[in-house]
């Protein structure tokens, strides 16, 4: 049996409904290992041990006497800790909410409770989902598990570390400008970022409410799917939420890439930011690859990183003031400079400039489906470098930005990060593919293929 | 953006205690937001509309 702490949630899940393994037995080897490892990663704000063992305790119970809640049931999961839990601080990495408990479970959480997956506890982000990794808050940040002097990206960071660290095989993240992704990125594991309106937002502290998108987080592509499937759906009570027909995202899995067409967009990581040559060779790899397996591979264009990049910010900042703007006013100090710097931008934005934004994003938008009327997915750059040092600001300030992400929170289009490969530091590098609106599954077909070729989930950090 | 302007544009938003005890990130600030701003392209059709739209609803 593959090790407990590197089972996937699908392999987990099975082995426990099949009565193989206890639920019990698989928290509390992972409880154990976090009791070694996170003081060196930094990937929990609040570990929920003792909750989470009396939860596999009844989740052994319930199964022993024939009930199953869900295809997760008493599989851990990790949440970012601007998630809402019942009973449990929503802090959102800021000493501003360090009181505030949640009364109720945000939809999300409450959707993987319903399958079954038992919550462990809060996990790292940075303050209030922006900025980058800071040492003025009240929780140190983050580590990546590849090597620890490195950021794990962010601001999904303790999801995206303790994936790859083998702390829980399944993680909820947010994406409003990449948050997802980029740890995904940074840490070598899978992260979606759905369509948006796709997952519900409610329950889940806002940072930009046309931007913010709920994400999965794993280690394995079919394990994304399978967090998904419990994911989508409609709430009504979610204005962003769409009413569109969800689920069935593992169908097309192990169906290969041949026949599919791929837009490989080039200019992102030769023109508009070049990226490191060993970012670069990974991209040229992972195409090449999915030619030689059938896929169909041509050169697309779209506006270029650098108007994505001033759309997405006009944007964030001016909703992200609306949210902070009355905290900022009367206690900018309980913020850190990080995210104090970046709030504090949309107080010098005008309406004028928020809507221009939006009505360049509306031509943003035409310009990505256009695109996909003449490919099934785009490939392009996620992170135009490996994650850099965590103790160098000045290098975390110039390679934070230098990414793909943010033009497809602009669009809402479904995008996901993985592995491409690892640099010659032994850091992971990545790839980004983007699909079409609610078209996840193909998503899904395309990067599992990948996966299944590079073998990208066997390569596991090495830890003590 | 001019130093004035700074203030300025920060007092109207009520930033008072930000400009005296961080000053230096309210500039930080400012030019984040001139900085994006002059990098965004205005659409040159005017009758080019926002997203997302307007939309008939029921409220919540």
């Amino acid at each position: 049996m593959t090790d407990l702490h590197w089972m996937t949630a699908t392999e987990a899940a099975r082995a426990i409904a099949a009565r193989e393994l206890s639920p019990v037995e698989l928290m509390g080897g992972l409880l154990e290992r976090i009791d070694r490892l996170d003081p060196k990663l930094n990937v929990f704000i609040r570990l929920d041990g003792d909750a989470a063992m009396d939860a596999a305790r009844a989740a052994e119970a319930e199964i022993m006497s024939g009930r199953r809640r869900g295809p997760v049931h008493g599989v851990p999961v990790g949440i970012k800790d601007i998630i809402d839990v019942a009973g449990l601080p929503t802090t959102c990495h800021s000493k501003v909410l360090i009181d505030n408990v949640a009364s109720a479970d945000a939809v999300c959480v409450s959707r993987l409770r319903g399958a079954g997956a038992i919550v462990l506890g809060k996990l790292s982000t940075h303050e209030f989902a922006i900025g980058g990794p800071s040492f003025d808050l009240p929780w140190a940040p983050a580590r990546n598990p590849w090597n620890t002097d490195h950021h794990p990206g962010g601001s999904s960071s303790g999801s995206g570390s303790g994936l790859a660290a083998g702390l829980f095989p399944m993680a909820l993240g947010s994406d409003t400008g990449g948050s997802v992704r980029n740890p995904a990125s940074a840490c070598g594991i899978v992260g979606l970022k759905p369509t948006y309106g796709l997952v519900s937002r409610r329950g889940v502290f806002p940072l930009s409410f046309t931007l913010d998108h709920v994400g999965p987080m794993t280690r394995t592509v079919a394990d994304n799917a399978m967090m998904l499937e419990i994911l989508a759906g409609h709430d009504p009570l979610d204005p962003g939420s769409v009413a569109a027909p969800a689920g069935h995202y593992n169908t097309k899995l192990e169906r290969g890439v041949h026949g599919l067409r791929i837009g490989f967009v080039r200019h992102f990581h030769e023109e508009d930011m070049p990226a490191d040559a060993e970012v670069m060779a990974a991209l040229e790899h992972v195409a090449g690859t999915l030619q030689k397996l059938g896929a169909g591979i041509r050169d697309v264009r779209l506006p270029t990183l650098g108007e994505f990049a001033a759309v997405n910010r006009v944007i964030l900042q001016s909703e992200a003031w609306a949210i902070h703007g009355q905290w900022l006013r009367e206690k900018p100090e309980d913020y850190g400079q990080l995210a104090r710097r970046r709030l504090m931008a949309g107080a010098f934005l005008s309406a004028g400039d928020y809507v221009q934004a939006g009505r360049r994003r509306l031509e943003m938008i035409g310009a990505v489906e256009a695109a996909l009327r003449e490919v099934d997915v785009l490939l392009c750059a996620s992170a135009m470098d490996p994650p850099s040092r965590i103790d160098n600001p000045e290098e975390v300030e110039r390679t934070y930005p230098r990414q793909a992400r943010t033009p497809f929170n602009v669009t809402g289009h479904p995008a996901l990060a993985m592995m491409s490969g690892l640099s010659s530091c032994g850091l992971p590098l990545s790839v980004q593919f983007v699909g079409h609106y609610f078209a996840e599954a193909t998503l899904f077909q395309v990067a599992r293929e990948w996966e299944r070729a590079a073998g990208t989930e066997n390569s596991h950090p090495r830890l003590v | 953006m001019d130093k004035a302007i700074v203030e300025l544009l920060a007092r109207r938003a009520g930033l008072d205690k930000a400009l005296a005890e961080f000053p230096e990130d309210v500039t930080a600030a400012a030019e984040q937001a001139s900085g994006s701003v002059a990098k965004m392209k205005a659409p040159t059709d005017p009758r080019a509309e926002p997203w997302p739209p307007m939309r008939t609803g029921t409220g919540l």
